[in-house]
């Protein structure tokens, strides 16, 4: 604890200086704070929830099973590269899942944890922990079962849509107003050339948060003051098979990310 | 026969409806699983969110006359008649994040830094005069902005009823009097 502890403080040092920084890029911003984190607290907040993540991913569940018994994607207890072949479709289960609805059929169908009793925040560190295998890979996700093609066009749809009294949708500034400003940082191509898919989940500097995509995802919304999908449903779930489709054969710089 | 006609004319009716429709059944089934607030958005689109949503915000021309027609339709004024309010008041709903937030896109604002996803304003009302036709252009933008830029990123402020027509007639004020802070005051930013 006494290493958390140390990391808050740094952390929030750090928010302090990252809030007068405006005008700089982004990405190269991201790099500096990272590094001055590095120096002066001696571990990443990103390793550190790795850390968090392999403690409960190595931790016996009721039925006595760690998560290694579980399948995420490529057979029971293969993490390597997994999570970059992530939305897909599992049979076991008769759904698409991403990396966190599938820790959360793992925690509860093989560990035997109730859904209740399945803490958002072990989600986010064990996919954290499952992330950081798949750095270096490339994306790959497929459209091959009927679920996926359905969530798929879905998630083209929810991207492309105007609703709500602000007549907000993904689209509008993602695709049509790539790199202008409405408010700190540039609308990223998230479709395009900024990979947006390959960074999350991540670290947030900015405010001291760990995200997935189904948190940032979420954010989007309610930046935009537009009703927002729970979390683990199948909006979210199928915007994310649109994004890391349109996203497939970028290769993941770092997972878990760190970013503003 | 008659009757025929009938289930004939009542299909294609079908078909029609359906085709102005964006998200079809089975997809605002999935989508209902993301909540009831996120679910209603969608279930009660309306049919100009859907165009926009179906072209991807460019519509075709054979359907512009008839959309703009409908937009400005929409366009309500004050009471009063006046297009030009109270600038201060204006300055409060324009410098507001929580309510116009206009400066999130319009460069121009002494109070925020403006970003750049719309046109800058710097210095509105001093380019551009007082005249009636002014006041009009601005007052309608405001309203309802898919009257003269179909499928806009903008907030359609008084169609959607986000801001009152007097409240609208306050940010005209605010951008266009020559004596408010947003014509005698630098623009955050400004060079």
């Amino acid at each position: 604890m006494p290493l958390k502890a140390l990391l808050m403080a740094g952390a929030l040092a750090l928010m302090g200086l990252a809030l007068a920084q405006e005008g700089v890029d982004p990405r190269e911003e991201a790099k500096r704070q990272k590094q001055l984190l590095l120096e002066t607290a001696g571990i990443l907040p990103t390793e550190l929830i790795v850390e968090q993540g392999k403690d409960l991913f190595n931790r016996k569940g009721p039925s006595g099973k760690t998560m290694a018994e579980c399948d995420f994607g490529l057979g029971k207890g293969v993490l390597e590269g997994a999570a970059a072949r992530l939305p897909r479709y599992f049979l076991d289960t008769g759904k698409v899942e991403d990396l966190d609805s599938r820790i959360i059929t793992c925690m509860t169908r093989v560990q035997g944890f109730k859904p209740a009793q399945v803490k958002r925040s072990e989600v986010v560190a064990v996919a954290f922990y499952i992330a950081s295998h798949s750095t270096g890979k490339p994306i790959q996700v497929r459209l091959l079962f009927p679920e996926e093609r359905a969530l798929y066009a879905l998630g083209e749809k929810l991207f492309y849509a105007r609703s709500g009294a602000r007549d907000v949708g993904c689209a509008t500034c993602h695709v049509t107003y790539v790199g202008k400003r409405a408010g700190v940082l540039p609308y990223a191509d998230v479709l395009g050339k900024d990979k947006s898919w390959t960074h999350w989940p991540a670290y947030r500097y900015s405010n001291d948060q760990i995200w997935t995509m189904q948190d940032r995802i979420r954010a989007c919304y309610g930046n935009i003051a537009h009703p927002q999908p729970d979390l683990y449903s199948l909006p979210i779930l199928a915007l994310e098979l649109f994004l890391a489709y349109s996203n497939n054969g970028a290769v993941v710089e770092e997972w878990p990310a760190f970013v503003r | 026969m008659k009757k025929a006609l009938l289930t004939l004319l009542a299909l294609s009716l079908l078909a029609w409806g359906l085709a102005q429709r964006y998200l079809q059944d089975p997809e605002l089934e999935r989508v209902k699983s993301g909540g009831k607030a996120y679910a209603e958005v969608f279930v009660s689109q309306r049919p100009d969110q859907a165009l926009c949503s179906i072209h991807r915000n460019r519509l075709p021309a054979d359907l512009l006359p008839k959309f703009l027609e409908e937009q400005r339709s929409l366009i309500k004024y004050p009471q009063n008649g006046k297009l030009m309010g109270d600038w201060k008041k204006g300055g409060a709903i324009f410098n507001n994040l929580q309510k116009a937030n206009c400066f999130s896109c319009h460069f121009g604002s002494p109070v925020h830094l403006g970003g750049d996803v719309g046109p800058s304003l710097e210095k509105y009302g001093l380019k551009r005069g007082q005249s009636e036709a002014v006041q009009r252009y601005t007052y309608e933008v405001i309203y309802n902005a898919w009257a003269y830029f179909p499928c806009t990123v903008m907030y359609r402020f008084g169609a959607q009823g986000l801001l009152t027509p007097e409240e609208i007639a306050d940010i005209v004020a605010y951008l266009l009097d020559p004596e408010s802070d947003f014509n005698t005051k630098p623009a955050v930013g400004s060079k």
